[in-house]
């Protein structure tokens, strides 16, 4: 065969397939179980041709195969050229290796070395009488009004106080990175604002390289404080790799955290029977529906690899050089592993989502993930529990190519009564907490819990 | 019942533990998975198949 036919063969199964388009995000299902059906490994002539991996079985082989996959972001062409993990790769001026995650083996590794002791299972639980108070001082700021914004006013604030939080960083600069984190994922790079948000993001890059030298120079405890004396290949990385690291878990943690908890509360105010389940047996469907909503909205849909050597993995014959999107979303809708697919169960079991990636890449901050999204859930469920969401103002990301996110989920509810400080003085009180008692430091050096007083 | 993780295979996704608390327990450094005991107590049986069947990396090994 000549070697065009034998690329038709390898790549046999063709579809048209951009989720960038708003229709990706209108007919995810009907696309999702096609694919499923036809080719769960197929071939796309979008964004300069790529690999589309949608079935369960075949993301689960391909992401584990570290071997044959590469995260390299080349931006300087100093190795293969490789493009790292977004499809289709931004304009040259813009390209920024996105931190560890854009890295292989064995650098990823040292940096996740680094930085485990500052987000395990332990370190973060820790934290979450610090998330407990703000989540309070976010919704006293609402109570008594009746009206919140759930992205606006609850999802946006936490999981960003918190990252800043355990980065070593002042709490009351969470505005500086609020809306570049959110706005560079919602904006389409074609958008008027583009400029305007663009200027935001390098404002940011400034910001966290000032926080860089300022730790250098003045200690404070936190991941910035790790990432300046972490070796990496045996040394110490340049100071913009390092802002690439800290731009990656500010990108990481804020956008995706908001996503998981706006889809979660909408749901849960169109569905109230199960909200009140969810309520009254949360000691044991808590977890099991906070794996659900992961399951079911994916907010972080799938992401990119190139192919760094010939090879066949789940049937399909690959060449090195060539793109593949692994779909963590359509992964997740698979019915040889999930029975009835596109419902919510809160009670699903053996439910073995990849919504936090699978293999080395897995998600380094899904246990502040967790941990923060549950505290906001059951704080509303407690505090405002007959919300209602408003669909008129309800403001879902245009497209889902990158975050299946929210940019507004207003509702209502019967008014209550406020437990404490406003916002901004809750901030300076647990500043001090964070100085007085060193709370970012590693759970290796701290092992005790946060004391916030009131 | 027996059990074993798999420490190439796991990645620290925690589901186990949250599911059958008594049977892992997890690295306070990075979230690893190991099992408290190999030999599985019977009242734990369900829950640790039930592990077994949610961890995302296929880590958990039953035998
Ligand atoms: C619900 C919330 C979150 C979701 C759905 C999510 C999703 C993901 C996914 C799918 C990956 C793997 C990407 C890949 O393999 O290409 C990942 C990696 C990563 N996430 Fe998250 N994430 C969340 C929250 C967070 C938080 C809170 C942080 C920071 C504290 C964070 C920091 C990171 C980092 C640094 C990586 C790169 C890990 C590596 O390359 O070794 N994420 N996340
Ligand atoms: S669920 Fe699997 S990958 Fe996760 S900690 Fe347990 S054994 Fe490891």
């Amino acid at each position: 065969m000549s070697e065009a036919g034998a690329d038709d063969d390898r790549k046999k199964h063709r579809v048209h397939f951009d989720r960038h388009t708003p229709e990706y995000r209108d007919q995810f299902e009907e696309i999702t179980h096609d694919l499923h059906a036809k080719c769960p490994i197929a071939w796309t002539d979008t964004h300069g041709g790529h690999w589309v991996a949608s079935g369960n079985r075949e993301v689960f082989e391909l992401a584990r195969a570290a071997e044959f996959l590469s995260n390299d972001h080349d931006v300087k062409g100093e190795r293969r050229g490789y493009k790292g993990i977004t499809i289709p790769s931004p304009p040259r001026s813009r390209e920024q290796q996105g931190g560890f995650l854009e890295m292989d083996p064995p650098g990823q590794r040292h940096y996740r070395q680094a930085l485990n002791p500052y987000l395990s299972p332990a370190a973060v639980a820790r934290w979450i009488p610090f998330v407990d108070e703000v989540v309070r001082a976010c919704l006293d700021e609402k109570i008594e009004e009746g009206r919140i914004d759930f992205v606006d006013d609850l999802a946006n604030v936490v999981p960003a106080v918190l990252t800043l939080a355990m980065l070593g960083i002042p709490l009351k600069d969470w505005t500086v990175y609020n809306e570049p984190a959110h706005a560079s994922v919602y904006t389409p790079p074609h958008s008027p604002d583009m400029a305007r948000v663009l200027e935001l993001s390098r404002n940011m890059g400034r910001s966290l390289y000032r926080s860089l030298l300022e730790i250098r120079e003045h200690p404070r405890p936190g991941l910035v404080d790790a990432l300046v004396h972490a070796e990496i290949h045996g040394r110490r990385p340049s100071d913009e790799e390092l802002v690439g690291v800290l731009a990656l878990l500010v990108g990481g943690g804020f956008d995706t955290t908001t996503a998981l908890t706006a889809h979660a509360l909408e749901w849960l105010s169109q569905h109230p029977g199960e909200r009140d389940r969810l309520s009254r047996e949360r000691d044991t469907l808590l977890d099991s529906a906070t794996e659900e909503f992961l399951r079911f909205f994916t907010p972080a849909p799938g992401d990119g690899r190139t192919i760094s050597a010939d090879c066949e993995i789940a049937g399909q014959r690959f060449e090195e050089g060539e793109r593949l999107w692994l779909s963590w979303a359509m992964a997740n809708r698979d019915p040889a592993v999930f029975p009835d697919p596109d419902r919510v169960h809160l009670d699903r079991k053996g439910n073995r989502h990849s919504s936090f990636g699978l293999g080395i890449h897995r998600c380094i901050g899904s246990n502040v993930a967790r941990t923060v999204f549950k505290r906001m859930v059951t704080a509303v469920l407690d505090r405002i529990p007959d919300y209602r969401c408003d669909p008129d103002g309800t403001v879902h990301y245009e497209t889902i190519g990158v975050i299946q996110g929210m940019r507004h989920l207003p509702a209502a509810f019967t008014p209550g009564r406020r437990l404490g400080p406003s916002l901004d003085e809750t901030l300076e009180t647990l500043q001090k907490a964070c100085d007085e008692q060193r709370l970012a430091e590693p759970v290796t050096t701290r092992p005790g819990r946060a004391k916030t007083e009131r | 019942m027996k059990v074993r993780v798999d420490p190439e295979r796991c990645q620290g996704h925690t589901l186990c533990a949250m599911i059958a608390p008594k049977a892992f327990q997890l690295d306070d450094i990075d979230g690893h998975s190991s099992a408290v005991g190999e030999e599985v107590p019977a009242d734990q049986e369900e829950q640790v198949r039930e592990a077994a069947h949610s961890c995302p990396e296929r880590a958990i090994q039953l035998f």
